[in-house]
């Protein structure tokens, strides 16, 4: 029952916790107390797929071929405990910085329990309702916790712009489901080969389009920026290290798995996009100043990278698009959890989280680059490796331009810092921001665990893609 | 906003009715046709009438309408147990109570069993959450007006 | 009935299109409700089929309709009254703020709010110098 275990710890706190005024030390005490075991937990999950295979249970003891399947592979794994620890850090940083709203807790855990069942379903349609509960839960964050000013507005636009793409995925699951006449992954899998090719590169483009709103991909990156400049730091270290996996991932089930053969037939368009995504993301970052502006469109930037992976494709592409998106995940949640605090220890954590999303060793982030050269090398596509090439410059530029604009300068009084965000932080803070810095730093120096992982998992996607 | 004496009297007296139509659709669920949720919206229509005839202050006054959250919750928690119990006892998730081939106890014509319980739970759920978002609405309005 | 379906899909979806991209929030809250009920029968038409009931017990040898979708689109329904009543919420949030429903007015005032706020700050660089 190790599977069903995560969401079992989640599900009630949130419960409780929906009760409580989450602006009390307790409430956010028990948020973290839970997201602590449901991280553990899926740690010993991930364990037990690493060594043991997928493991599955089926919903109500239904016989396999009717019950609605809880299922996880190595995939899945790797992308739910990543996602808790995200969530853990950022929630602890929440807590440390005294939580502002009554809800934050409660919309946290809510969120965690969606994504860890999004992440561990092996059925279609619970995939959708997961996905429901995890964005409601974070339009509901974006209300409670957000800056002065225009907090609403944004909230109101990233709720209408992801609604759309998430009604426009359950249009595709509605057809998904007429095409195939089945919603367990597998199966839909192995009967996906025998769809019509016009239908199979229409419901390719409609599933692309609703996880390419999720991640912030270039042509529908506008609603991110202004929603993470409009809340709190911790909650955009969420949006940025948890939620925007649901893309990630999605495009790795839905485009590796499920519809391989449409995401062959548009590697070149999905190459582009990505290229286009980076050289944007990038460019806009290196023309804002505010730091959390920058982190945001370097979250576009790094968006396109998951993209050119997964365009490279083969084992090797799927392998970099799983390292990336883990080592982003983390570097993100670094990067904003520190990017608002001060002092010798933060300016270190700040700088290994910016090393890391440059890709200098030793850090989770040279991994993720690394694996990403190998895929470009690997289909021999020069004009990928210049991209990545000249992606990491830019990235570099405007990293060490916020670095030193925001640490190597004494501070004027009264200077831009229009939310009075920016102190030296409670100690419990800074202890949150020197463990995320040295989690992608033990990433960086024992990285075997995460390729592996990330190997198995390509692996399982090629072995249950139609071919 | 004011409202004659007659939409007064009558949707008082309509306020009993609506919850045990509600309870009706709620337990004939597994006979015939209803379910927990469109039980609970019935019910949660019962207190929007309410709400529109008299206005949300006297409601409020009349109706434990602030303790619509834990009413949600309670329900919630529930279908989490028709979910988790069976796991204690090592089972899979949601699994059924009684198992296949076994006769379920009857109280009256209703079959005493897990589904029963899960919607009950739902309804609980759903009421407690429209009343909640009915009365957040209200409140909104009433707010705006003064 | 394949048609019919496809046709009151088609102007739900387009009904709700033309109302998001009018400048006014509550119109952007219809849209997006139009469009939920548009993926909703979308769900529905996945699965239109002709039989009987699928109650046990079966009449052999006639085909059953599809429950399945019947449950995806009760589901479906259920998420969209919690989307629509947390829309509802945050814009009245906005509308609270802004004391105004016009998407337009209220970039207009976020813009004046940001050239009050850079005027009454030091510009960064010059503050070094």
């Amino acid at each position: 029952m190790l599977i069903a275990l995560p969401i079992l710890i989640l599900f009630p706190v949130a419960i409780a916790l929906a009760l409580m005024d989450g602006r009390r030390k307790p409430a956010g005490i028990i948020a973290i107390a839970a997201l602590a075991f449901a991280t553990a937990a899926l740690g010993v999950l991930m364990a037990k797929v690493a060594i043991d295979g997928p493991q599955e249970v089926v919903a109500g003891g239904w016989s396999p071929d009717v019950g609605i399947r809880l299922r996880v592979d190595a995939l899945g794994a790797i992308f739910a405990l990543t996602t808790a620890a995200v969530l853990l850090a950022s929630m602890a940083q929440a807590v440390a910085a005294g939580c502002a709203s009554r809800t934050t807790p409660t919309l946290t855990v809510f969120m965690a329990l969606g994504l860890t069942g999004l992440f561990l379903t092996g059925d279609v349609f619970s995939f959708y309702v997961f996905f429901e509960l995890a964005m409601i839960s974070a339009y509901g964050l974006t209300a409670g916790e957000g800056l002065a000013g225009g907090r609403f507005r944004a909230g109101f636009i990233f709720a209408v712009v992801n609604l759309i793409g998430s009604f426009l995925f359950l249009i595709a699951i509605g057809a998904l489901y007429r095409a195939t006449g089945t919603l367990e992954m597998i199966e839909v899998a192995r009967r996906a080969a025998e769809i019509n090719p016009n239908t199979a590169i229409l419901l390719a483009v409609t599933f692309f389009v609703a996880f390419g709103v999720k991640l912030g991909l270039f042509p529908f990156h506008a609603w991110l920026p202004s929603v993470y400049l409009g809340v709190q730091p911790h909650i955009a270290a969420m949006f940025a290290g948890a939620l925007a996996n649901i893309g990630a991932y999605g495009l790795l089930r839905f485009g590796g798995v499920i519809l391989p053969r449409e995401l062959e037939l548009g590697a070149t368009a999905i190459i582009v996009l990505g290229g286009v995504s980076i050289v944007y993301g990038a460019i806009q970052a290196i023309s804002r100043r505010e730091t959390r502006e920058v982190l945001a469109y370097s979250a576009i930037g790094h968006a396109g990278y998951v993209l050119v992976a997964l365009g490279l494709g083969g084992p090797v592409g799927l392998t970099a698009a799983v390292v990336f998106s883990v080592a982003n995940a983390l570097n993100k949640t670094l990067l904003f959890l520190t990017s608002e605090l001060r002092g010798k220890f933060m300016a270190t954590a700040f700088l290994i989280g910016a090393l890391s999303v440059a890709g200098v060793p030793p850090s989770a982030g040279f991994f993720g680059k690394a694996s990403l050269f190998e895929a470009g090398i690997d289909a021999e596509s020069i004009a990928a490796l210049v991209l990545l090439f000249v992606g990491g410059a830019l990235t570099f530029v405007y990293l060490f331009q916020i670095y030193q604009h925001d640490r190597w300068r004494p501070r004027a009084e009264g200077e831009y810092d229009r939310d009075n965000l920016i102190t030296a932080g409670r100690p419990a803070q800074r202890t949150v921001g020197v463990i995320v810095a040295l989690v992608v730093l033990v990433l960086g120096l024992w990285p075997q665990p995460l390729l592996a992982v990330a190997d198995q998992a390509a692996a399982q996607i090629e072995q249950e893609a139609p071919r | 906003m004011t409202t004659s004496a007659l939409t007064r009297m009558i949707s008082r007296s309509l306020l009993a009715p609506t919850l045990i139509v509600a309870l009706a659709i709620l337990v004939k669920g597994y006979a015939s046709v209803g379910d927990g949720f469109s039980a609970g919206v019935v019910a949660a229509l019962g207190i929007l009438l309410q709400m529109l005839a008299f206005g949300r202050d006297q409601v409020t006054a009349d109706l434990p309408i602030h303790r619509a959250p834990l009413v949600a919750m309670t329900g919630l928690f529930i279908g989490f147990a028709v979910l988790a119990v069976p796991v204690l006892t090592g089972g899979a998730p949601l699994e059924h109570w009684p198992p296949p081939d076994e006769k379920p106890i009857y109280l009256g014509t209703v079959e005493l069993i897990t589904a029963v319980v899960f919607d009950i739970g739902v309804f609980l759920l759903v009421l407690g959450s429209c009343v909640k978002v009915i009365d957040a609405l209200a409140g909104a309005a009433a707010e705006d007006d003064a | 009935m394949n048609l019919l379906y496809a046709i009151v899909i088609g102007t739900l979806f387009g009904s709700g299109v033309l109302l998001m991209l009018k400048g006014d929030l509550f119109r952007v809250v219809a849209g997006i409700v139009l469009v939920s009920n548009a993926a909703n029968l979308t769900l529905m038409a996945s699965g239109l089929t002709r039989g009987q009931a699928p109650i046990l017990p079966l009449d052999p040898g006639e085909p059953v309709a599809d429950p399945l979708v019947q449950a995806m689109t009760l589901t479906a329904l259920v998420i969209g009254f919690a989307v629509t009543a947390v829309l509802l919420a945050l814009s009245l949030g906005v509308y609270r703020s802004g004391r105004s429903v016009d998407l337009d007015d209220l970039s207009e005032q976020e813009t004046e709010e940001a050239l009050e706020r850079e005027a009454t700050d030091i510009p960064p660089d010059e503050a070094v110098l």
